[in-house]
């Protein structure tokens, strides 16, 4: 392989205002220019840009370390140490498998029911409405029912609880004014989770699990809040920003719905279609732990690399015709819940409240129609903050 | 060739089992069950498939014997 002698680069900023609220004819440019594309706007950074490379990335985590390296600066990094998102092995499969025991597909499939039930009530009472806000109304409301039940969170933190995860979010990016308005939230929510002991869960839920096996596995209470954060955060921008693309695509391609609405059978495909497409996780860091060559590019050691997941599945490369959403396409092997050792935790419980609000809105919703959607920026989310909607059943 | 599975690593997403529902299935408790030892040619090709869609990159294809 050759090295290029001047690495392609670029002086976007990947998480000003502008690009978020339009983000692919950018990362189309960027995967022309090349897999592995330098930065200017940030120090030793580089974005990679392609599907193969960046699910190469993900399953190497030897060379593309999550040591205190996913997110864009150092505040969020340094809190990231020790956490399963920002360590690598052994330290993160202990954590993860604490984690897992609560959230794998054979240990969450027996709460179907519970939230196949909570969807069909959610859609039920809006299609008495008629029209109603998808977003607050609709998307909002399921994963955060579902989440504090299983978690057993007192209900104290719910009214805030979609800021905190929207700021926990949006610190991942460089050190804008995103970044920085978010790092003045967070605390509140450490506060809050903070008061929090064994016996303020629900026994039997998943959060009072934590604080079950804190003493075998020599966590502290710091430990056990740290884990509890992810499990409630992760769980929240993430499905409900798949709900609203999910109803904002469907309301622009008719057929799609009806092609859903013909077919459950699709609705597995289908919502793996809205994950690929519009990818409620832009972005995620890694740092190399040793020079790499990235298609005949070299990265130094040391340096960042950026995962655009959502340029990833956009790369013309792997899918076929990418800026088209087809529900029959069913890219299982779209990037939105990462790949390898790091992949989403809680991608089981995501596609039963995905495919249970989809199955329940195609039962008894024939169109959406909708009005100006207002689009809600955070540095490494992709999601809504609106979108009226009126239906037809 | 064999299908191997790391079963520290398979979560039992099922996602291989979707894309070659003929060479491997999870059973009633979630658990995923390789059905076919030696794979054909053709049946290694769609083995490669499943493995390469694994979430947790759990699954790799090994020479048989």
């Amino acid at each position: 392989m050759t090295i290029a002698s001047a690495p392609p680069h670029s002086d976007v900023d990947l998480f000003s205002d502008e690009v978020l609220l339009d983000p692919y004819p950018v990362y189309a440019r960027l995967r022309e220019m090349g897999a592995a594309v330098r930065l200017d706007a940030l120090d030793r950074v580089w974005a990679l840009t392609r599907y193969d490379h960046i699910r190469a990335a993900d399953g190497d985590w030897q060379t593309f370390s999550s040591d205190a390296s996913v997110g864009l600066n150092e505040v969020i990094n340094a809190r990231l140490v020790g956490s399963i998102l920002g360590s690598d092995p052994p330290w993160h499969d202990k954590l993860r498998a604490v984690l897992m025991a609560q959230l794998s597909p054979r240990s969450i499939r027996r709460i179907t029911d519970y939230v196949e039930e909570a969807a069909d009530r959610l859609v039920d009472s809006l299609v008495e409405r008629g029209r109603f806000d998808a977003v607050p109304d609709l998307a909002t409301v399921l994963p955060l029912t579902v989440v504090f039940d299983l978690i057993g969170l007192p209900e104290s933190g719910r009214g805030n609880m979609i800021r905190w995860a929207d700021a926990m979010f949006t610190i991942f990016g460089p050190l804008n004014d995103r970044t920085r308005a978010g790092v003045q939230i967070i605390p509140e929510m450490y506060e809050w989770l903070g008061t929090l002991q064994a016996e303020d869960l629900r026994p039997g839920s998943m959060g009072r699990s934590i604080f079950d096996v804190a003493g075998e596995q020599g966590f502290d209470h710091h430990q056990c809040v740290k884990l509890l954060a992810t499990y409630v955060t992760a769980g929240m921008d993430t499905t409900i920003n798949a709900i609203s693309n999910a109803v904002a695509l469907f309301a622009e391609h008719p057929d799609q719905w009806d092609a859903v609405r013909a077919d459950p059978g699709l609705i597995p495909s289908a919502f793996n279609e809205v994950l690929r497409y519009e990818s409620p996780v832009l972005a995620f860091a890694r740092r190399v732990t040793r020079d790499v060559v990235i298609d005949g590019v070299e990265v130094p050691g040391g340096d960042q690399v950026v995962l655009l997941f959502g340029s990833g599945n956009r790369d013309e490369r792997h899918y076929p015709d990418p800026d088209r959403f087809d529900v029959r396409r069913n890219p299982v092997d779209h990037l939105s819940f990462g790949y390898g050792i790091h992949t989403c935790a809680g991608q089981a419980l995501a596609r039963i409240e995905g495919h249970a609000i989809l199955r329940a809105l195609s039962e008894r919703i024939r169109r959406f129609h909708t009005g100006e959607p207002k689009r809600h920026l955070n540095n490494v989310v992709r999601g809504l903050e609106s979108l009226p909607v009126e239906i037809e059943t | 060739m064999k299908i191997s599975v790391d079963r520290d690593r398979c979560e039992g997403y099922g996602v291989c089992a979707e894309v070659a529902p003929d060479l491997l299935h999870l059973d009633d408790d979630g658990e995923l069950v390789v059905d076919v030892e030696d794979l054909t040619p053709e049946q290694t090709e769609t083995a490669a498939s499943a493995a390469r869609v694994c979430p947790v990159a759990a699954l790799s294809l090994r020479d048989a014997g």
